[in-house]
């Protein structure tokens, strides 16, 4: 097993190193010019080339992509141009509070999915069936920005349940930063008010981003438990005098829900990608909106900072995944030996 | 109902957990952008305005609207009659948030400061001031020997926040001044400072009153002690969190069809000030057909001020004839717009078609895709244009994308969208940096206008002296442009900010946009 894993996390390092390389590429070809921003208004070209010179934009490109590559790998992602402060500082208060938020918006998509998809299969083109997968497209296809509106309106405005924006409200204040995510704060402080109030800020963001995460885990479940249960060991199961309901949450489920895990690895590169509207409709401070400032303002340091992160997140996410494969089916070690 | 009262159990679990509701009054929420650093003199963009003259102060500083330009640190100043050696003289018993007295080597150490960062503010001063002429003539007196004479020289005072030498010089890193660490910290005087503590970069910033600020509170009785800046990203999201009361108060652009939503709330008002902020369609004059004069008529005739700026911006805007903002000194008293008038556009651009101008091209206007009015403008711009048979392509951009091209006339679009705001109050900061042809290369000149009667006029203007003959020069100017049309002016900005009603004593000024806590209080 650890073999296995050793494996798998020397084959996400090449990977890694082609992202930091081809986005330096991808964010310096583009042909916004920070200098320019830099300098402000009236600023002439001397200035600009001065500026230029300053932060090293005026080497060859091949130069400046070398430069960043030896950074990275010193494990010093640069100062943000614009704010002139460390990147990693930066991002250090922004990834907790992305992670917080599609962890929970995967916990719910899983809990919420798997089971979905189970029952939808064993109601193979039945009532149920039918109305998992009206839910399911509707999860696809319903717009998250629109949803979240749509959500916001009903739930803070008209009924007033539920905080609108943010991670916590301004009169609770933030618990004491240890790891960032408020949720493990706010308990490490012994704060139970600010949890429940980080819980409720949660619910409308994480409900958004879960819709789409959900629809596909209860489809990819739905299409492995109907595919299961046309095995032979079911049949042999089946006439062994196991239940209904035992063999299908057990033996069944166990046995098909292997692609629906390593789904859930992709689908974590979709929930963050999905979080950076959501983030912005309800002001969640995280790496989606920081990402849209440092694009908005060509600060390529930090931009490049967030894909590396979010790479390095999305190939951890996938190691564990690969992991839990081989704890579920142990057969999928043995096929890499 | 049932689904509601289902909700309603479910939800009320979590707030029960949250125990008794904290009594005191909810602090200030402050929901306008935070700029992306907090040092004075690294940034100079609307955002930052509102940590200069909150937790900053300078020698001078623009009130009130027209803005005044008053003493503020100084005292007093004079100048000699050739306009080159000013004089600043400090007020007495000024202190930093720290405790330590401010002197004019401090003053002295803030400029040569903003000239060595050589940043976005530092460019009103770079053309005339060198570092060494910054010099403390006493412990209250601070000379600057400028190189060439600079009339505008005071109006752009505002911009240069005095900083604490004694916080940065100890904050240090390789020689850098402080920037790492001021940019997230504060090193001010100003009536406000930085709880640095809970500072995140453009999420949260914690300001506190100062009590020792040097202009007293004697003239606010209950100002607010307690301000939370929490920006909020998304307009939409801005809007209703200003409706429910999470926030005081929203940025100052709030869209013009939600002015009446937030009128009608029991709790919200709209402040509608009028600012200096110019809406303008660029053109590139170098390159054809927009060097065709005619061409450049037909373009200002195409366009709809009247469908533009009453029906979809609903009349909150004030239609601006020329590159000054109407309300600024230096305009001609007969100056008049261009109209809407497609008859004359097509007798213009047939006109230009016979010289040989290049009509029949497609012209790409390039918008800013985050900013909601310059992509209307663009779209119903497109729709006029082709009644008089010019086929307008709308590029979506950014800014910095934009920016980043307008370095030389061949990568310069041919036409884009933008505002120039009110960075110091001064002619120069609008038709000077405009149409000067010394400034080509910049932004702010990106429509590559040259006429040497013009560049003589605006090159005498900035460096006379008397008051009387700036304003004639300038107007001479602006009437030489006016004509020439080498942009379209739109409209001068009514700034709209949405506040609850609980906040009183908001004053607005076309510099800061109203963001000055100083005279604010909250009504109960």
């Amino acid at each position: 097993m650890a073999r296995y894993i050793l494996r798998r996390v020397l084959l996400a390092l090449p990977a890694l190193l082609g992202l930091v390389l081809l986005t330096f590429v991808l964010t310096r070809v583009i042909p916004a010019d920070p200098a320019a921003t830099l300098a402000g208004d009236a600023a002439t070209p001397a200035q600009l080339g001065e500026i230029r010179a300053r932060y090293g934009l005026d080497r060859p490109l091949w130069e400046q992509a070398v430069t960043h590559v030896r950074q990275v790998v010193s494990g010093d992602l640069g100062n943000s141009i614009f704010s002139g402060r460390p990147v990693m500082e930066e991002i250090r208060f922004r990834l907790p509070a992305t992670l917080e938020l599609t962890f929970v918006a995967l916990l719910l998509a899983a809990g919420l999915g798997i089971p979905l998809g189970l029952v939808a299969a064993l109601d193979h083109n039945g009532p149920v069936d039918h109305l998992v997968r009206v839910v399911s497209v509707g999860g696809l296809a319903i717009a998250s920005f629109w949803l979240a509106i749509m959500l916001q309106l009903l739930f803070s405005m008209e009924w007033d349940l539920l905080p609108l924006r943010g991670r916590i409200d301004v009169a609770a204040g933030a618990p004491a930063a240890v790891t960032g995510f408020f949720l493990i704060d706010s308990l490490l402080a012994g704060r139970l008010d600010q949890f429940a109030d980080a819980l409720r800020h949660l619910v409308l963001p994480a409900v958004t981003l879960c819709l789409p995460g959900l629809a596909s885990i209860a489809r990819f479940t739905r299409s492995g438990v109907l595919e299961t249960l046309q095995k032979d060991f079911v049949l042999y199961a089946r006439a062994a005098g196991y239940g209904r309901v035992r063999l299908a949450a057990i033996y069944v489920l166990r046995n098909a829900v292997t692609v629906t895990v390593a789904q859930i690895g992709l689908l974590f590169g979709a929930l963050i990608s999905g979080a950076v509207a959501v983030e912005a409709i309800y002001d969640w401070p995280g790496l989606g909106t920081y990402a849209v400032q440092a694009i908005l303002a060509a600060d390529y340091k930090a931009l490049l900072a967030v894909t590396l992160v979010v790479g390095v997140v999305y190939a951890v996410v996938n190691v564990v995944v690969d992991v839990v494969q081989a704890l579920i089916d142990p057969r999928v070690v043995e096929q890499v030996k | 109902m049932r689904l509601r009262a289902a909700l309603l159990a479910a939800l009320l679990i979590l707030p029960g957990l949250a125990g008794p509701a904290a009594a005191q009054p909810r602090p200030m929420v402050w929901g306008d952008a935070l700029p992306a650093t907090l040092d004075p003199h690294a940034i100079f963009d609307v955002p930052s305005q509102f940590v200069l003259l909150n937790v900053y102060d300078g020698l001078y500083r623009y009130q009130g609207n027209p803005p005044q330009l008053v003493p503020w640190l100084a005292e007093t100043h004079g100048v000699t009659a050739d306009g080159l050696t000013w004089d600043f003289t400090l007020r007495e018993g000024i202190r930093f948030h720290d405790g330590s007295a401010m002197t004019a080597e401090d003053v002295v150490y803030s400029f040569r400061r903003l000239l060595a960062m050589n940043r976005a503010p530092a460019a009103a001063f770079t053309p005339v001031l060198k570092p060494e002429n910054v010099t403390a003539l006493d412990a209250r007196r601070v000379r600057f020997v400028l190189s060439t004479p600079y009339a505008p020289f005071l109006a752009a005072m505002p911009l240069v926040a005095i900083v604490n030498p004694r916080l940065l010089q100890a904050n240090e890193k390789n020689g850098d001044m402080g920037q790492e660490w001021l940019a997230a910290n504060g090193a001010g005087s100003g009536a406000y400072r930085i709880d640095a503590a809970t500072y995140r970069a453009r999420t949260t910033l914690d300001l506190e009153r100062f009590p020792g600020h040097f202009r007293g509170w004697a003239d606010n009785p209950k100002p607010i002690d307690q301000v939370r800046s929490r920006p909020v990203m998304e307009t939409s999201t801005r809007v209703l969190a200003l409706l429910r009361g999470e926030i005081d108060a929203t940025d100052s652009y709030l869209p013009t069809d939600q002015v009446e939503r937030v009128e009608r709330n029991a709790r919200t008002r709209v402040a509608k000030d009028e600012s200096m902020r110019v809406f303008i369609l660029r053109m590139n004059n170098r390159k054809p057909p927009f060097d065709n004069r005619d061409a450049r008529l037909c373009f200002a005739h195409a366009f709809n001020y009247q469908g533009f700026n009453e029906i979809i911006l609903k009349g909150m805007v004030i239609r601006n004839a020329g590159p000054n903002p109407n309300n600024l000194w230096g305009n001609p008293e007969d100056l008049k717009p261009y109209p809407f008038d497609l008859a004359k556009a097509r007798q213009h651009c047939d006109a230009a078609r016979a010289a040989g101008a290049p009509l029949g091209r497609e012209i790409e206007v390039h918008i800013q895709s985050e900013l909601e009015q310059t992509v209307q403008s663009a779209q119903m711009f497109q729709a006029d244009l082709r009644r008089v048979g010019v086929n307008l392509k709308i590029v979506p951009s950014t800014w910095p994308q934009i920016t980043g091209a307008t370095g030389r006339p061949e990568t310069t679009p041919d036409m884009w969208v933008h505002w120039v705001s009110a960075y110091f109050i001064d002619p120069e900061n609008w038709i000077g940096q405009m149409y000067d042809s010394r400034f080509h290369g910049t932004w702010k000149a990106s429509a590559w206008y040259r006429n040497e009667q013009v560049d003589a006029l605006l090159a005498r203007a900035r460096t006379s002296l008397d008051q009387a003959e700036r304003a004639r020069l300038y107007a001479e100017a602006t009437k030489l442009v006016v004509a020439d049309s080498p942009d379209i002016w739109v409209y001068n900005t009514v700034n709209l900010r949405g506040l609850t009603r609980r906040v009183q004593g908001y004053s607005f000024s076309p510099v800061g946009s109203g963001g000055e806590l100083r005279t604010m209080s909250l009504a109960e």
